[in-house]
C-alpha cells in the first residue's frame, strides 16, 4: 500500500509545530513516531491535508526527574530509549514493562510514548485496506451511521490498543495538552473518550507535549495477553497498583485496556480488594467483577466469550503476581 | 506538491535525490535507487521484510518511516553489509545454516541480527527472541534463523578475538 498525497511541515520548534496546528487545524494532522499514522493513512483511514512532523523538536524529547520524586516525560521521546532510561526502570518499572510489551523492536525504535497514548482505536472491520472495507458499507469512522463489529450499536466501539496507558494510569499519570493559546494538565483517568471516533479529549490544534508522573509508592504490575506476543497489538492488557500491605492496602488501582474505546477502571474490582485484602478469594472475586464489568465487546478476531475468559485469566493472575511482589 | 531534494547517504555515497514527501524510505531505496534487496512485504510494519538500520545501526521498519525525514541521515541496507567481497558473519551463519526458504525475508531477518550484534555481542535467548521478533519468516519457522544467529555471535567472536590477537 502507498501513502496518500499530503503537504509535508517539519516544525523547528514547539511554538513552530503550535502554530502550524493553529493555522491548519483539523486539516493537519501530528506526527511523531508515525508507526501507526502512516498505516492509517495507507488504509486511507486518515487522509491529512498536512502533516506536521515533531520528530526535529528537541523539546519533546526530554526526561526530567521533579522535585516529588516523579518524572516529566517528553511526548516525543522514542520508547527504545526509554526502556533503556535507568530512571524510569528504577521508579517505574511498570511502565518499562508496558512500554517494553508495544509492538517489535523495529516499531519501538521508532514509536515514541506521545504516539502510543494517542493511538488511534481499532477493530477488525475498519483497520483494513480500502480494498476491504469496500465489501461492505461504511461505518461510524468512514461515513455512515453503522457497526459492523456490534450490530445494534449506536456509537464506534473500536478499542483503545494503547499498552502503556493502563500502567500509566495506575501511576496516577497526567499529561500536558499544549496549544498556540497556552497549555492545560489532563489526568489520564479523563483524557480518553468512551467512543472510538473521537476518542480523547485532545482538540484538533493540540498536542500532547508531556506525561507526567507523580512519585509514588505504589507496588504494581502491567500484564498484556496477545496473539503474538512480539508484536501484535493486545487481546487484553491490565495494569495495577497497590499502596499499603496486601491485607489491608490503603489504595488499590486496576485498569484494563484493549476491551474499549477508552481503558476501563475496575471500580468495583477495586472495592472488593480494599474491603478484603489481597486473599485468593478476594483475587477470584475481583476478577469475575472485572469480567462482569465489560459489557460489550468488541475485539480483533477473538471471539468475545473467549476474550471475556481470557481477561478474567490475565487479572487473576496479575493479581496473584503482584501479591508477591516486594516493590 | 512538487518534488523536493533530499540528501541520503546510503551505505556510505552519499545521494541527492529528488522525492515527493509521501515517498516511504522503502519507496526511495526500491524504486529510486534501484536497491531492491530491501523488501516490500506487509506495508504496515509486521512483517519486518524492509527492515534496514537507521543512523544509530538500529533496526527500522523502511515502510513506516517517511523519506523526507532522512534528509542529512545515513542508513544501511543488505547490499552494504557485505565487507568488500567477503560476506558478513551473519550471512555467512545464515546460509551455513540454511536458514532461507524462499528468502524473501532474509534480507529484513539479516539487517534485524546485525542490528542486535552491532550492540550485544552475546544476547541471551530472550534477547535474540525479542529482537527478531519484528521480522518474520512465513515459509518454514524461526529455529534454523536462531541457530544461524547463535552461529553469527561465535564468529564475530572469534574474529573479535583474532584480530585481538
Amino acid at each position: 500500500m502507498h501513502l496518500p498525497q499530503f503537504e509535508y511541515i517539519r516544525a523547528k520548534n514547539l511554538a513552530d509545530g503550535l502554530a502550524v496546528l493553529a493555522e491548519y487545524g483539523a486539516d493537519a494532522k501530528v506526527m511523531s513516531g508515525g508507526s501507526d499514522l502512516l498505516i492509517n493513512m495507507k488504509y486511507r483511514l486518515d487522509t491529512p491535508k498536512v502533516l506536521v512532523s515533531m520528530n526535529g523538536v528537541s523539546e519533546l524529547k526530554t526526561v526530567e526527574e521533579t522535585a516529588d520524586g516523579g518524572l516529566r516525560i517528553g511526548a516525543g521521546c522514542q520508547l527504545t530509549d526509554l526502556v533503556a532510561n535507568p530512571a524510569i526502570s528504577e521508579r517505574f518499572p511498570v511502565l518499562r514493562d508496558a512500554m517494553s510489551a508495544v509492538g517489535s523492536r523495529h516499531i519501538r525504535n521508532i514509536a515514541t510514548l506521545g504516539g502510543n497514548l494517542c493511538l488511534e482505536t481499532r477493530c477488525w472491520y475498519t483497520n483494513q485496506s480500502e480494498n476491504w472495507r469496500m465489501t461492505r458499507e461504511g461505518c461510524f469512522k468512514t461515513d455512515l451511521e453503522a457497526c459492523h463489529v456490534i450490530k445494534t450499536a449506536n456509537r464506534c466501539h473500536a478499542i483503545n490498543s494503547s499498552d502503556t496507558a493502563p500502567a500509566l494510569m495506575v501511576l496516577d499519570a497526567s499529561v500536558v495538552l499544549a496549544s498556540h493559546a497556552g497549555q492545560r494538565e489532563v489526568a489520564l483517568i479523563d483524557f480518553y473518550r468512551d467512543d472510538g471516533v473521537d476518542h480523547t479529549v485532545v482538540k484538533p490544534d493540540e498536542l500532547l507535549t508531556a506525561v507526567l508522573i507523580p512519585g509514588s509508592d505504589r507496588r504494581s504490575i502491567f500484564a498484556k495477553l496477545a496473539q503474538r506476543v512480539g508484536l501484535d497489538f493486545a487481546v487484553g492488557t491490565f495494569a495495577a497498583s497497590i499502596r499499603g500491605s496486601n491485607d489491608a492496602p490503603d489504595s488499590v488501582c486496576l485498569v484494563l485496556n484493549s476491551v474499549s474505546a477508552a481503558p476501563k477502571a475496575l471500580a468495583e474490582s477495586e472495592k472488593i480488594l480494599i474491603e478484603s485484602g489481597l486473599t485468593d478469594e478476594a483475587i477470584e472475586a475481583a476478577a469475575i467483577a472485572a469480567r462482569k464489568a465489560l459489557g460489550e465487546l468488541t475485539n480483533l478476531f477473538t471471539p468475545s466469550g473467549f476474550k471475556r475468559r481470557l481477561v478474567k485469566t490475565l487479572i487473576r493472575n496479575a493479581l496473584h503476581e503482584l501479591r508477591d511482589k516486594v516493590n | 506538491m512538487g518534488k523536493q531534494l533530499i540528501t541520503l547517504t546510503v551505505n556510505g555515497d552519499s545521494h541527492e535525490i529528488a522525492i515527493q514527501s509521501h515517498h516511504t524510505l522503502l519507496d526511495v531505496l526500491r524504486n529510486e535507487l534501484g536497491l531492491t534487496g530491501t523488501k516490500r512485504g506487509c506495508t504496515a510494519g509486521s512483517c519486518g521484510a524492509c527492515t534496514v538500520n537507521g543512523d544509530a545501526g538500529e533496526a527500522i521498519c523502511s515502510c513506516l518511516s517517511l523519506a523526507i525525514e532522512w534528509d542529512g541521515r545515513s542508513v544501511t541496507t543488505i547490499e552494504g553489509v557485505q565487507e568488500g567481497s567477503e560476506l558478513h558473519p551473519v550471512q555467512d551463519a545464515f546460509l551455513e545454516f540454511g536458514a532461507v526458504q524462499c528468502g524473501f525475508c532474509t534480507p529484513g531477518l539479516i539487517m534485524t541480527t546485525k542490528a542486535l550484534l552491532d550492540v550485544n555481542s552475546s544476547p541471551s535467548e530472550d534477547e535474540i527472541n525479542e529482537a527478531l521478533a519484528g521480522a518474520f519468516c512465513r515459509c518454514t519457522g524461526h529455529i534454523k534463523v536462531k541457530k544461524a544467529v547463535r552461529k553469527a555471535v561465535e564468529m564475530l567472536r572469534d574474529r573479535a578475538a583474532g584480530n585481538a590477537g
